[in-house]
């Protein structure tokens, strides 16, 4: 008995992550969210504490990454990035990360740019909506589909939807070999 | 020949009257404790259940109710946020259509059909077994997910694209569409036994035309179900399909089409509106003809309107569409056809105020409430002509007055009939009456505080405050009346309070019944009450439509059955000619276990495809379990 009030504890506690609507991020808890500590190379680190704190919403919760597909669009990460299949700017479904697949790194790159034509996004866009469009840009590219992944779009169709894992569907190395880094396997 | 022989000695005939009734009762018993609970097939018990449960679900969902009314009492109210009155409302409104009124229509249907036909369980008593337990598995997911925050937030309809991949995150609206398809499986499966019941166990002699007018309209209502029913499965499933696996029956981009889910939508869901309407029309007539002490006027001419609405309603769902840019014609033809219902509504009108005017009416609380369905009923059908026509549709569409129209037909015109009908069977279902007293108490409260606290929303609505506002600014002049309103709502929940007490205190200490206690005419009275687990110790063999009325004192039987397995006779379709002894399942155990592996398989693919591939598995397996031949004498047919 105390199990099945343990086990139903456990899946509210879960059920609420997953699909709570936070509408709009506390001041402080966006200030603090903009506080990620990053190596010295700018390639992953560690984000703030409040990340985990709030159990990594940006990464598992059903409406902060469908905001992501929204921003993706409202942001004109298409321009470059297509689909995710790339285009003036690097794919994200070949299985290759520049700078790593981590949040913190997606994070940086949205805020703050990178080398090559990335611009920064940090006096376009609220802290919190990098967050999910970084969590957004992560599911695109992930290899295992999340059940909290956002479904297609109702328009013409050029890849699977998120939540079919669509990297590992089209995963195509081509012509020049998997980069060194990246190990046999993606 | 000795089995024969022994066989023999179990007929009817060859028992007199407390030996047969042990028999009886020993082969058609349900097991004392939890076994006996998970694994029965008596329609009385499995129909109780239904009922007890729906009436949960309508007060949930009156809290619901009330919970919204409090967030609109006052403008710019924090009671509850944006996303969480969607919520509400959403569940508010599915939990009232699919987990209360059609379950609990269907239910007095699975309790009352058997015995006004004077049969002994109702046909494929297992199946209905199974009904039961994914009826409560759809509601479960429902409730259970909305605890989680996981609750429907796109409207009891669920509009594409709202509701589709790109706009509804999340699992909410997956959670919706399974939860239809759960309940739709449910009440398919209770209408097709109540069409075998009705059409091949009524008792001899009860032709078409001595059919009691309830079971005239659970047999309409089930053919309405399993017509209507399919629609909605089709596109609650299409639904899950785009969301989970990216298919585009309604992604206009890829050749989809937004406006069928519309279609698919309204073709089941105004019917809907007379699978809930049209059992409560039966309860009406069955209520009056009793009330008014003589056989109801215009039996034909109720029969006829009956069918007429059960066609008719296939033909008007398009005036759901009305501001979808509809051509001129569409919009003509389907305005005459939401118009011509009124013709079959209003015969049935008259013909029960015709009963009432010949008889001598006997104002009990059943009666209170069927007056109450008829002053109710008849306003939101006026309403309901307003909305018909497209100019004054277009003017009102999405407003309070819509909230108010569908909530006088359905309120009125199911929920007060059902009310009546509960005063009504209680003796039969407890074995106790419940209280005049507070029946009267409940009725007025009821009756005066569902008018208070929807008349005022026609006015709101023409005032233009828009219906699933979750709040309104203090400047628009709708706070004075929503004030209103929601302290009315507080009478109408005083009066349904009164009502949940009264069934309580009464099925516990209410005064005993007796067999008939208002000396009704249907086959239902002539049994105890409650009814024994084998109904009727003899099948009794009608003479008329109003056999303990024109039998008074001894009904005629059929004899021939044997009493040591369960049996029940067939009669033809029409003049319900004896054609066989049949036998009727027995207690198991597998339909429960095929309801868990079917709500397993239904809930998994919400969340991965394959779940239909590898969660059929053992769905077969139980169904194997279900059909497997056990040895019992039943399994000789």
């Amino acid at each position: 008995m105390r199990m099945v009030v343990l086990l139903i504890c456990i899946v509210t506690l879960g059920g609420c992550e997953r699909e709570k609507r936070e509408l709009r991020l506390d001041p402080p808890v966006a200030a603090a969210l903009d506080k990620i500590a990053l190596m010295q190379n700018r390639i992953a680190g560690a984000p703030p504490q409040v990340y985990f704190a709030l159990d990594r919403p940006f990464e598992t919760n059903a409406y902060n990454l469908s905001e992501g597909k929204r921003l993706y669009t409202w942001f004109g990460c298409k321009g470059c990035h297509g689909d995710g299949q790339g285009g003036i700017g690097p794919s994200f479904l070949d299985g290759w990360w520049y700078y790593g697949p981590e949040m913190v790194s997606i994070f940086a790159s949205i805020r703050d740019g990178r080398p090559h034509g990335m611009p920064a996004f940090k006096n376009k866009m609220t802290t919190d909506e990098i967050w999910q469009l970084a969590g957004y840009v992560q599911t695109i590219g992930a290899y295992s589909a999340k059940t909290a992944a956002p479904s297609r779009n109702d328009d013409k169709q050029v890849r699977p939807s998120e939540n079919r894992a669509p990297a590992a569907i089209l995963f195509d190395q081509g012509p020049t070999p998997v980069h060194p880094d990246q190990g046999p396997t993606p | 020949m000795t089995e024969t022989i022994a066989r023999a000695e179990t007929l009817d005939t060859e028992l007199d009257g407390t030996r047969l009734a042990t028999a009886l009762a020993q082969t058609w018993k349900t097991e004392r404790g939890l076994w006996g609970a998970l694994t029965t097939v008596d329609h009385k018990i499995i129909g109780r259940r239904y009922i007890v449960t729906a009436f949960v679900f309508l007060v949930l969902g009156g809290v619901l109710a009330l919970l919204m009314r409090l967030q609109l009492a006052q403008p710019e109210a924090r009671v509850l946020g944006p996303d969480r009155f969607n919520q509400v409302f959403t569940m508010h409104g599915a939990n009232m259509m699919f987990l209360f009124a059609v379950p609990v229509m269907e239910a007095m249907g699975v309790y009352l059909v058997p015995l006004m036909v004077g049969t002994r369980n109702i046909a494929f008593p297992r199946l209905n077994a199974f009904s039961y337990w994914i009826f409560l598995a759809g509601g479960l997911l429902l409730w259970i997910a909305f605890a989680l925050d996981m609750g429907p937030d796109v409207g009891w309809f669920a509009y594409v694209p709202l509701s589709g991949p790109q706009y509804a995150p999340g699992k909410r609206a997956d959670i919706w569409a399974q939860m239809i398809t759960f309940t739709e499986l449910a009440a398919l499966a209770v209408a097709v036994e109540i069409v075998v019941t009705v059409f091949k166990q009524r008792a001899p002699g009860m032709s078409l035309d001595r059919i009691p007018l309830f079971v005239w309209s659970m047999l309409v209502t089930s053919f309405v179900v399993i017509m209507a029913m399919p629609a909605i499965m089709v596109a609650s499933t299409s639904l899950i399909l785009d969301r989970l696996v990216g298919t585009h029956f309604f992604n206009p981009a890829e050749g989809g089409d937004v406006l069928l889910w519309q279609h698919l939508f309204w073709f089941f869901g105004h019917p809907e509106v007379y699978i809930i309407f049209l059992p409560a029309v039966g309860m009406v007539s069955t209520l009056i003809a009793t009330f008014a002490r003589r056989p109801i006027f215009g039996y034909l001419a109720l029969v006829m309107a009956l069918i007429a609405t059960g066609i008719l309603a296939f033909g008007l769902w398009v005036h759901h569409m009305f501001v979808t840019g509809l051509p001129r014609l569409g919009e003509s033809f389907f305005t005459a056809s939401s118009m011509a219902i009124a013709i079959p509504a209003g015969i049935q009108i008259f013909c029960w105020i015709a009963t009432l005017w010949d008889g001598r009416p006997v104002f009990k609380t059943p009666l209170l409430f069927v007056i109450g369905f008829i002053v109710t009923f008849v306003i939101g059908g006026l309403t309901g002509v307003m909305v018909a026509s497209v100019p004054f549709d277009t003017q009102v569409h999405d407003t309070y007055f819509v909230v108010a129209h569908f909530h006088y037909v359905l309120i009125g015109g199911a929920v007060f009939p059902l009310l009546g009908a509960v005063y009504y069977w209680f003796p039969k279902f407890t074995g106790r009456m419940m209280s005049e007293r507070r029946g009267k108490w409940a009725f007025w409260l009821i009756f005066i505080g569902f008018h208070l606290t929807f008349f005022p929303m026609h006015i709101l609505g023409l005032e233009g405050m828009p219906r699933r506002i979750y709040t309104y600014q203090p400047d628009l002049p709708w706070h004075g009346l929503n004030l209103f309103v929601s302290a009315s709502a507080l009478i109408l929940a005083a009066g349904f309070l009164i009502f949940f007490i009264d069934a309580i205190i009464s099925a516990r200490s209410g005064n005993p019944a007796g067999d008939n206690p208002w000396d009704a005419p249907t086959l239902e009275w002539a049994t105890s009450s409650p009814p024994p687990a084998y109904n009727f110790a003899h099948i009794p063999v009608v003479g008329s439509a109003y056999p303990l009325w024109d039998q008074p004192g001894s009904l005629n039987v059929a004899s021939g059955l044997h009493s040591d397995r369960r049996e029940i006779v067939i009669t033809t379709i029409t003049i319900a000619e004896p054609q066989a002894r049949e036998s009727s399942p027995q207690n198991s155990i597998w339909p429960l276990l095929t309801a868990i592996t079917t709500t397993i398989m239904l809930i998994w693919s919400i969340f991965s495809p394959w779940a239909v591939v590898w969660g059929s598995i053992p769905v077969a397996i139980t169904l194997i379990g279900w059909f497997w031949p056990s040895g019992t004498p039943e399994d000789e047919a």
